[in-house]
């Protein structure tokens, strides 16, 4: 049997207050199993036979299960087989963290993730050395690449069969790892922000003079989101050693201000005091005594001053399908070209 | 002479010419009638909108099943109900498609496969799901199609039916009307999406807007979509933009309208022009060709109205028949 890839589609990302406080967009269902119908023929154009998903409730399994019968009905073959794991939907981020967990454990060659950052961080928590795509379905993502997901579809199925070598198609990604006290360790794929909030509520970060801290595990000017702050001050690459620490303050106090999207169409002032690199392997303490740790940039866990809290970034953390790479891989050797060794090494 | 550049063949192009000459011919002459004050209830004329019936229902034939709008006499020619017996029926005669008891808003026929004019805005759109899960049982190919108008796509029976033929995966194809108003609210002040497409795909059905006074344009979209439905690909919206030359009814004074609307609409809009323009500098059909059929047409409206009015009233006794259907 050839390599199986794995699909996480979260059904409800994008629909947070950033759609209210900004201009976020949202993607309806329809459109997400469209981007997921649109990988699947590209799995299938790879010579992928075998598809697993996570289900849901939220109407992606039966847009794309539909989306598949009508194709089939039409004479068409442009799917792999899809099935779903057997597992219960809470729908909560330990549906897709669970999903992961349960394709690691069935050896998939690749996951596909749908969702935003909070989706990408559910699976990376379980995905152990399984490369991820991730595919951005909402206006917010600074961890997800933005592009058309059949690219993404193609670079996963020509990686997972192998045709392109492990070395040219997988990238390594840093991580962030929180610690508050002893509750359960807790990750950020791009960015751990400490703000004067002590509440969770609508977790999004809009309110500037709240922010104190920031960690980033890369700053890159072009994403959206509390790494814009980062990327603005000085950019550090994905693929870069080491991470970013900026210390932030109110704009009326601060000693620089810099204008820096925050939020799609929230183009706001944010006051700055100081930042430096952040080498892997050594904790960070902040200096906020209570507040809310927010992790790529929603607020998840209110702490105070009794328990220690500390930031580490891990190099090396976990692997991803690197599209442009692949791509250009199969570019020069020819690997899309009529003819070729393409189902001959696909399903080898 | 040239080739035909068209998707339909010569004798298909003049079919399809002469049902929206019908159509117009029936409207402009029902405009006409209906002054006169014979004729009873209320009038909703189609002219104007003829491209939009023709174009689709070329593509269906007797198994498939229309659900029209309170303007369904377009709907009712291009599905194939006699003439006469519409007439007769607007007249209210015993000799009417439904003898005489229902009129212009309930003109029905289903051996045609037409399932009724419908006073009530939206509420074609449950029964072509009715309509289409029959065929689906039955295997027998047949689509549904519902007609509504920009007004009635707000009805929530529309969204449900188009939820009901999502997951049913249905042969039904939901067509949008949108010929700027419902009665007197302009389309822009009362729907709030910019397009039909964007409902549809709130269901994941695919969805189509095409330029209704275009009969090509409509022909080619709708037949993908009836291809597909047939298929077992499922349902689709196709929202065709179009214009109405009358008013909502006969009688509206149209005083909603741009001063010199309904002119250029007519000078610049009007399908059958564009169509026969388009054909004959083709060379496919000509003018002498186009004009045989007008006689021919003409004639036929004129004997339909005609017999409709020496026609008989339905009788004190039919009161009570057609009251229950035996099945
Ligand atoms: C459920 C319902 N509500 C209201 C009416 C009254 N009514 C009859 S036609 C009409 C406007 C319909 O507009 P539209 O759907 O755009 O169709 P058009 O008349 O433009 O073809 C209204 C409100 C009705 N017949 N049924
Ligand atoms: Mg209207």
């Amino acid at each position: 049997m050839g390599p199986i890839v794995g699909i996480i589609a979260n059904p409800v990302s994008a629909r947070d207050i950033r759609r209210v406080v900004a201009n976020a967009a949202s993607l309806q269902i329809a459109d997400r199993a469209n981007i997921v119908l649109r990988v699947l023929a590209a799995l299938a154009a790879c010579g992928i036979e075998q598809v697993v998903m996570m289900p849901e409730h939220g109407g992606i399994r039966g847009h794309v299960m539909r989306g598949i019968e009508r194709s089939r009905n039409q004479g068409e073959t442009r799917f792999p087989h899809v099935t779903h794991l057997d597992m219960p939907v809470t729908g909560t981020a330990e549906d897709s963290a669970r999903a992961a967990r349960l394709m690691h454990r069935a050896g998939v060659a690749a996951i596909v993730v749908l969702g935003g950052d909070g989706t990408h961080r559910a699976v990376v928590k379980e995905c152990g050395r399984v490369p991820i795509a991730g595919i951005s379905t909402g206006t917010n993502n600074a961890f997800p690449e933005h592009r058309e997901p059949t690219i993404t579809g193609l670079a996963a199925g020509l990686a997972a069969t192998g045709r392109v070598p492990a070395r040219v198609a997988f990238a390594s990604n840093k991580r962030l790892d929180v610690a508050v006290g002893e509750r359960p360790a807790e990750i950020a794929l791009v960015d751990v922000a400490f703000v004067t909030d002590s509440y969770i509520g609508a977790r999004a970060l809009w309110r500037t003079e709240t922010f104190r801290e920031l960690f980033v595990t890369f700053a890159d000017p072009e994403v959206i989101g509390m790494a814009a702050i980062a990327g603005l001050i000085e950019p550090v690459g994905r693929g870069e050693a080491g991470g970013m620490m900026v210390s932030l303050a109110p704009a009326a106090t601060a000693r620089t201000v810099l204008s820096a999207p925050i939020a799609p169409g929230l183009v706001v002032p944010v006051g700055i005091d100081d930042w430096r690199r952040m080498p892997a392997g050594i904790p960070f303490h902040p200096h906020l005594a209570a507040g809310s740790v927010a992790l790529d940039g929603e607020r998840e866990i209110f702490f105070d001053g009794r328990e220690a809290v500390s930031v580490t970034l891990t190099a090396d953390a976990f692997r991803t399908v690197n599209v442009p790479a692949v791509m250009q891989f199969a570019a020069t050797h020819g690997l899309l070209r009529a003819g070729a060794s393409l189902l001959a090494t696909a399903l080898a | 002479m040239s080739t035909n550049p068209f998707p339909l063949d010569k004798a298909d192009l003049m079919k399809a010419y002469r049902t929206m000459r019908t159509i117009r011919e029936f409207e402009e002459r029902l405009h006409v009638e209906f002054a006169k004050g014979d004729i009873p209830g209320f009038v909703h004329l189609y002219a104007g909108e003829e491209a939009c019936a023709t174009g689709i229902m070329m593509h269906l034939t007797d198994v498939d099943r229309i659900a029209s709008t309170h303007r369904g006499h377009g709907h009712c020619i291009a599905k194939g109900v006699d003439v006469h017996e519409m007439m007769a029926e607007i007249y209210g005669k015993a000799t009417g498609a439904c003898r005489g008891k229902g009129g212009s808003m309930h003109i029905a026929d289903l051996a045609k496969g037409m399932m009724g004019a419908n006073g009530i805005l939206g509420a074609g759109a449950p029964l072509v799901c009715g309509a289409g899960l029959a065929a689906k049982f039955r295997g027998d190919g047949g689509v549904g199609i519902t007609f509504f108008g920009d007004g009635a796509s707000n009805q929530g029976m529309v969204l449900e039916s188009m939820n009901l033929a999502a997951v049913w995966n249905l042969p039904v194809i939901f067509v949008v009307e949108n010929n700027g108003y419902a009665e007197s609210t302009s389309v822009d002040y009362a729907t709030a999406v910019d397009s039909y497409v964007d409902r549809a795909s709130g269901f994941g059905l695919p969805g189509v807007t095409v330029d209704g006074t275009d009969f090509f344009a409509v022909y080619e979209a709708a037949g993908e979509m009836i291809r597909r439905a047939r298929e077992g690909g499922g349902p689709a919206l196709l929202e065709c933009k179009m214009v109405r030359f009358f008013g909502h009814f006969e009688g509206d004074a149209q005083t909603y309208k741009a001063k010199g609307e309904n002119d250029y609409n007519r000078e610049h809009r009007d399908c059958l022009k564009i169509f026969a323009a388009r054909v004959r500098e083709a060379g496919v059909v000509t003018a002498d060709e186009f004009a045989a059929i007008d006689r021919e047409v003409g004639a036929l409206i004129e004997d339909a109205v005609a017999s409709a009015k020496a026609a008989p009233l339905p009788s004190a006794r039919d009161l009570t028949t057609d009251v229950y259907v035996a099945y």
